[in-house]
């Protein structure tokens, strides 16, 4: 079952990517780039924004071919990008939030590290392991 | 306000990192800037915990770990003698405030010692207490050891060695 996690800073490039497993990785990047443009169109379409962390979640982007993509986007403008397997329906919703919040809080944690610059790309252990933990999960 | 303490720190101890080459620069210029704030340090703390005079080289590393360290970080290290003569002491530090939210050293700064103005703040302390002192990092949690210790090496007093000379 395949995960793939990015997260992508307002210019839109990668400062992670994670696949599970790695071959096919090619086609997650490209699925994942294709659907950071529906997370600007939602974004968009939110208006004002609402500094709820309902809001920040934006739910099951599109369902293409066997993949479902979900979105999250924080206060800073920073997306976070994810790609499950369609046949994996025992993920719900709520896990699906949960596993978004962690993947915040880890980026935090990374944001306080003074010699973290926002921008680089995210070489963290700490962070590493969660996103593994996190894909063994759902795997 | 701890955590904008901590940030501030890092965010200091990163500027240095890009204002110097190397790690010994970064470290000599925490450990400066730390004895500048141990020499004001110490009547603050004088004034605000009202202890005595001690009396010997492990009393005044006992006040340093368990009255100074709390007053100001909030953590009390554990104190252990380590020389026969009664001046090696070390602090050992279990939780650090300074590196709450740095995960590990990068790369290139292998040798550097992030909390090194904690050992400046130590030595200029005891410094105006006439207490002559080296303090260093003996082990360092960031670089992979299994705890923090601070080492603390206590010369002979000030006044002693200028009869000496004499």
């Amino acid at each position: 079952v395949p995960v793939s996690v990015i997260c992508s800073p307002p210019q839109n490039y990668p400062l992670y990517i994670r696949s599970v497993p790695t071959e096919n990785e090619l086609k997650f990047h490209y699925t994942v780039h294709t659907s950071l443009d529906v997370v600007d169109e939602k974004i968009s379409a939110m208006g004002k924004a609402l500094v709820d962390q309902r809001e920040l979640y934006l739910g099951l982007l599109y369902p293409t071919e066997d993949y479902k993509v979900y979105g999250y986007v924080t206060n800073s403008k920073v997306k976070f990008v994810m790609v499950v397997d369609s046949s994996n329906t025992a993920l719900r919703d709520n896990e699906i939030r949960s596993m978004f919040r962690k993947l915040h809080n880890s980026y935090t944690d990374i944001m306080c590290n003074p010699f973290y610059n926002p921008g680089d790309c995210i070489h963290s252990r700490a962070f590493d392991n969660m996103v593994n933990s996190m894909m063994m999960q759902v795997c | 306000s701890r955590e904008l303490f901590v940030l501030t720190y890092g965010a200091l101890v990163a500027q240095l990192c890009k204002d110097y080459e190397k790690d010994e620069d970064v470290n000599t210029c925490l450990d400066r800037m730390g004895y500048g704030i141990g020499v004001r340090l110490i009547d603050d703390f004088l004034a605000r915990s009202a202890v005595k005079k001690c009396r010997s080289y492990s009393e005044t590393a006992d006040m340093i770990a368990q009255v100074a360290f709390k007053m100001y970080l909030g953590v009390t290290p554990s104190v252990s003698c380590s020389s026969a003569a009664g001046n090696e002491f070390s602090l050992i530090l279990d939780k650090n405030p300074l590196v709450d939210f740095v995960e590990e050293l990068p790369a290139e700064r292998a040798s550097l010692c992030y909390c090194n103005i904690l050992c400046g703040v130590i030595r200029g302390a005891l410094e105006m207490v006439h207490l002559a002192a080296e303090v260093t990092f003996l082990q360092d949690r960031l670089k992979g050891d299994a705890v923090t210790e601070i080492g603390i090496t206590f010369l002979r007093k000030a006044e002693d060695r200028k009869h000496k000379r004499n």
